[in-house]
């Protein structure tokens, strides 16, 4: 394994560091490699680097559990498990060579291989942090069901750093498929409402879907057998599409200065008038550059969804219950050190108390 | 509080024939399925409908009495048992499905709805509620939510937290949240998986928005036999390391064979000391290949015999058999306690034999018949509860199974939930700064400790007086 992933544990002075903060009552923004910060999700005055703590803890293929540390390099871990192959079992983005697990983790994106698969949310299965009074504290484990006690590992995913800083964490793994295809076809906006039916027909094997200009290109994924056997009834083009620049956002799409993302029920029709779109999970998400944040917000939530803002014009945050997001942050955070302006922004953590 | 100006609230909005308080008519509510634990509460609510769970969390709240939610009780671990003082709020007629969605793949139910039930009604649209707990005919989907229960194919399929999509529930203090979507993503803390598995702690679940699975085009199923536990147990991660997740692998041991096949006749091998059963499903091509794949693997694990079934009569009955094991045992045995533990799969074989050599210690037997493919033990202890002493050195023993996977690196529960059962094996697996940061977690959504406040969480003083009593008995 050492091969793959440097070796550093760094938890003792990061769990000082927190204390010491805790002291002096100093706000910590916590910061992995910082390459999600084009994405609007890096604290300002980031103070508590977990880059460092890095390195594989276990990982036996058997069990199809990895547990690294939260500095681990995304894309050494993605060669480890390759080497055995395996993979995450959730599509996790990876914007850089030096994206780290923590990031990915505390973002909780998930790529455009989740519709057909599982959430990221989904594939933790354990994670050991420090929390707001200083602690080392560990959830859930490396094993696949576990229910004693809340599950406090999954809540991490998604929560921007805001209930502690995350020292190491076990995801669930997947098997690399034996084959991989995509298929190309030419297919306007107005016409992919007929399309998804038939992707549904394409399940289990379907993998993943994407639809920009003018073209929809579906990823077969499975084993060889199978797939040599469906494919030339199949129609469309075979072509080299680079699903990883989709997923890890690489693509020159997304290098627009105004950027949002919609998600949205299944089949939500949804006509969107300004900015150009790119689609996948079978059009339950949207990526729109150059749109009108503030209309789309309304158009989303109007249809029981709801907008991302990565770039431009920020939109006032949507969370469930805003007031248990507010006791759950005192709950793990009493003094408020971790990400304070992130909780904010992004769970409305300010107003109406 | 005052119990007579709670009654009073509850009478003014309640219809008569939902409240409960005549000894007679409360008595069948004193337990869950667990009813070594039971105890009798103030008053039952059967509650119709989301009004009346408000109105009861909410005069709960008034007068700062405890409230306990059960759906069906069909649960393992004595979460759903009463408290003496306190209402019991039975879920179990609200059983409604509310809408099956065909595009979306889901389906709005009430929390009473039972398991079964909704995979029933989703067929004609080729879907299927994948979680199936070995209780599924009676288990309500709002218990199901609150234990995050499994099942048998939730290692391909994944447990309940996977399978649902939205939830409404009822806070401590009477208000009505909506949580998660249909959307594929939520924004904000996880706050659905949250709920999942809080068994009742955290709040009362009132809809539930089910995610429907497409049923699997081809089902087949395999049943292979071994002369040792061991080479069985190796078995299971071979099949793993071989890049095969299969929709279920269950293991059954010999004691357990017999008693099964004694019962059902399933045509189990009487002579091998374990059996793997495993079911492969999706597009038939992949069905085929994996097959192949999944009975090299078996012959190179020293399996002695392989077979497949023939068709979907001979499926149903080695499948009956796995699911009837825990009577099967019953008949055996005059008592016995089935406790759920995890442990890494590669683990299986070793945990496997120490709970043979723990139970000889205690002078008792263990059946297994468990859901290896996700690591989850299910031992059966066997007892005559007429024995003297026999009831603490069961004790005893389900203590030395769990605490055993927690050293092998695993969990006290998988699928069953803490409860009351759990409690103290809670303070083992969890340090004094975890369990205050559990507590914390419940004080800050239910500030006045109101729902469920016996279970799952034990107090630290608790847990310090069960670590020395465990180190008492070394």
């Amino acid at each position: 394994m050492s091969e793959f992933c440097a070796e550093h544990d760094r938890s003792t002075r990061l769990q000082a560091q927190v204390q010491e903060a805790l002291a002096g009552a100093q706000p910590l923004g916590i910061v992995g490699s910082g390459s999600r910060a084009s994405l609007g999700l890096v604290p300002a005055g980031a103070s508590l680097s977990v880059a460092d703590h890095r390195g594989v803890i276990d990982y036996q293929p058997d069990e199809l559990v990895i547990r690294a540390r939260a500095g681990t390099r995304l894309i050494e871990l993605e060669h480890l498990l390759a080497s055995h192959g395996q993979r995450f079992a959730a599509d996790i983005p990876v914007p850089t060579a030096e994206s780290t697990l923590g990031g990915a983790i505390a973002c909780g994106w998930d790529g455009p291989a989740r519709s057909l698969g599982v959430s990221l949310r989904d594939t933790v299965l354990g994670c050991r942090l420090v929390n707001g009074r200083g602690e080392i504290v560990n959830f859930g484990g490396q094993v696949m069901k576990n229910v004693a006690g809340y599950d406090l590992s999954r809540l991490q995913a998604g929560a921007l750093g805001t209930l502690g800083v995350i020292l190491d964490v076990s995801l669930r793994l997947a098997p690399l498929p034996e084959k991989q295809v995509t298929r190309a076809f030419a297919v306007r906006r107005e016409e992919l409402e007929d399309w998804w039916p038939r992707c549904r027909e394409l399940r289990p094997l379907l993998s993943a879907s994407c639809w920009r200009d003018g073209q929809l290109y579906l990823r077969l994924s499975g084993r060889a057998g199978a797939l040599d056997q469906v494919l030339p009834s199949m129609g469309g083009d075979d072509i080299a599409f680079d699903w990883k620049a989709l997923r890890d956002l690489r693509s020159d799409f997304f290098g627009a200065t105004g950027l949002a993302c919609l998600f949205l029920p299944p089949r939500t029709p949804m006509a969107i008038q300004e900015g150009e779109t790119l689609l996948d999970w079978e059009g339950a998400r949207i990526w729109v550059r150059g749109g009108n944040h503030p209309e789309l917000q309304r158009a989303v939530q109007d249809a029981g969804g709801f907008l991302r803002v990565l770039r431009g014009e920020a939109v006032p945050p949507v969370v469930a219950a805003p007031d248990w997001h507010r006791r759950l942050k005192q709950a793990f955070d009493p003094r408020g050190i971790f990400n304070p302006a992130i909780f904010s922004d992004q769970f409305g953590g300010g107003g109406e108390h | 509080m005052s119990a007579e100006a709670l009654l009073t609230e509850l009478r003014s909005r309640l219809p008569a024939e939902c409240l409960l308080t005549q000894r007679e008519q409360i008595a069948p509510f004193e337990c869950d399925a667990l009813p070594v634990y039971c105890s009798r509460p103030l008053a039952v609510v059967l509650a119709q409908s989301e009004a009346h769970v408000v109105a009861v969390a909410t005069a709960c709240h008034r007068h700062q009495v405890p409230l306990v939610t059960r759906g069906a009780g069909t649960g393992l671990s004595a979460g759903a048992k009463p408290i003496e003082a306190g209402v019991l709020l039975v879920t179990a007629a609200m059983n409604r499905i509310l809408e099956l969605d065909r595009d979306a793949m889901t389906a709005r139910v009430e929390p009473g709805a039972v398991n079964l039930q909704v995979s029933r009604a989703a067929a004609p649209l080729g879907l299927y509620y994948a979680p199936d707990p070995s209780s599924q005919i009676a288990c309500s989907i709002g218990g199901n939510v609150a234990e995050n229960a499994g099942g048998v194919h939730c290692l391909k399929y994944g447990v309940t937290v996977q399978n649902v999509v939205a939830l409404r529930v009822v806070t401590a203090e009477g208000q009505v949240v909506l949580l998660g979507s249909q959307c594929l993503s939520q924004p904000g803390y996880d706050l659905l998986a949250l709920l999942h598995g809080s068994e009742g702690c955290l709040g009362i679940i009132t809809e539930v928005t089910v995610k429907l699975t497409p049923l699997p085009e081809d089902t087949r199923t395999l049943m292979a036999d071994f002369s040792c536990v061991r080479a069985a147990s190796d078995a299971v991660s071979a099949i793993v390391r071989a890049g095969v997740i299969p929709a279920a692998l269950e293991m059954m041991d010999a004691l357990a064979i017999s008693a099964t096949e004694a019962f059902c006749h399933a045509g189990y091998a009487l002579d091998a000391a374990a059996i793997l059963i495993i079911d492969l499903d999706g597009d038939p091509r992949e069905v085929e290949a994996e097959l192949l794949l999944v009975e090299e693997v078996l012959g190179r694990s020293g399996a002695t015999r392989v077979q497949l079934a023939a068709d979907d009569v001979q499926r149903a009955l080695w499948w009956k058999g796995r699911k009837s094991a825990f009577p099967a045992i019953g008949r055996l045995s005059p008592d016995y306690y089935c406790i759920d533990g995890t442990v890494p799969r590669h683990r299986i074989g070793d945990v496997l034999e120490a709970i043979q050599s723990f139970a000889v210690n205690y002078d008792l037997r263990v059946a297994n018949v468990f859901h290896a493919g996700d690591g989850n033990l299910h031992p059966i202890i066997m007892f005559d509860g007429r024995e003297p002493d026999v009831l603490e050195r069961v004790e005893r023993l389900a203590a030395d199974i769990l605490e055993y996977c927690i050293a092998v690196g695993g969990s006290i529960t998988g699928e069953h939930g803490v409860g009351l059962e759990k409690i103290n094996q809670m303070a083992v697996q969890f340090s004094d700064a975890e369990i205050a940061q559990f507590m914390a977690i419940k004080e800050a959504l239910d500030p006045q400790r109101l729902l469920n406040p016996d279970k799952q969480i034990p107090e630290l003083a608790r847990c310090q007086e069960y670590r020395a009593l465990r180190r008492s008995h070394e």
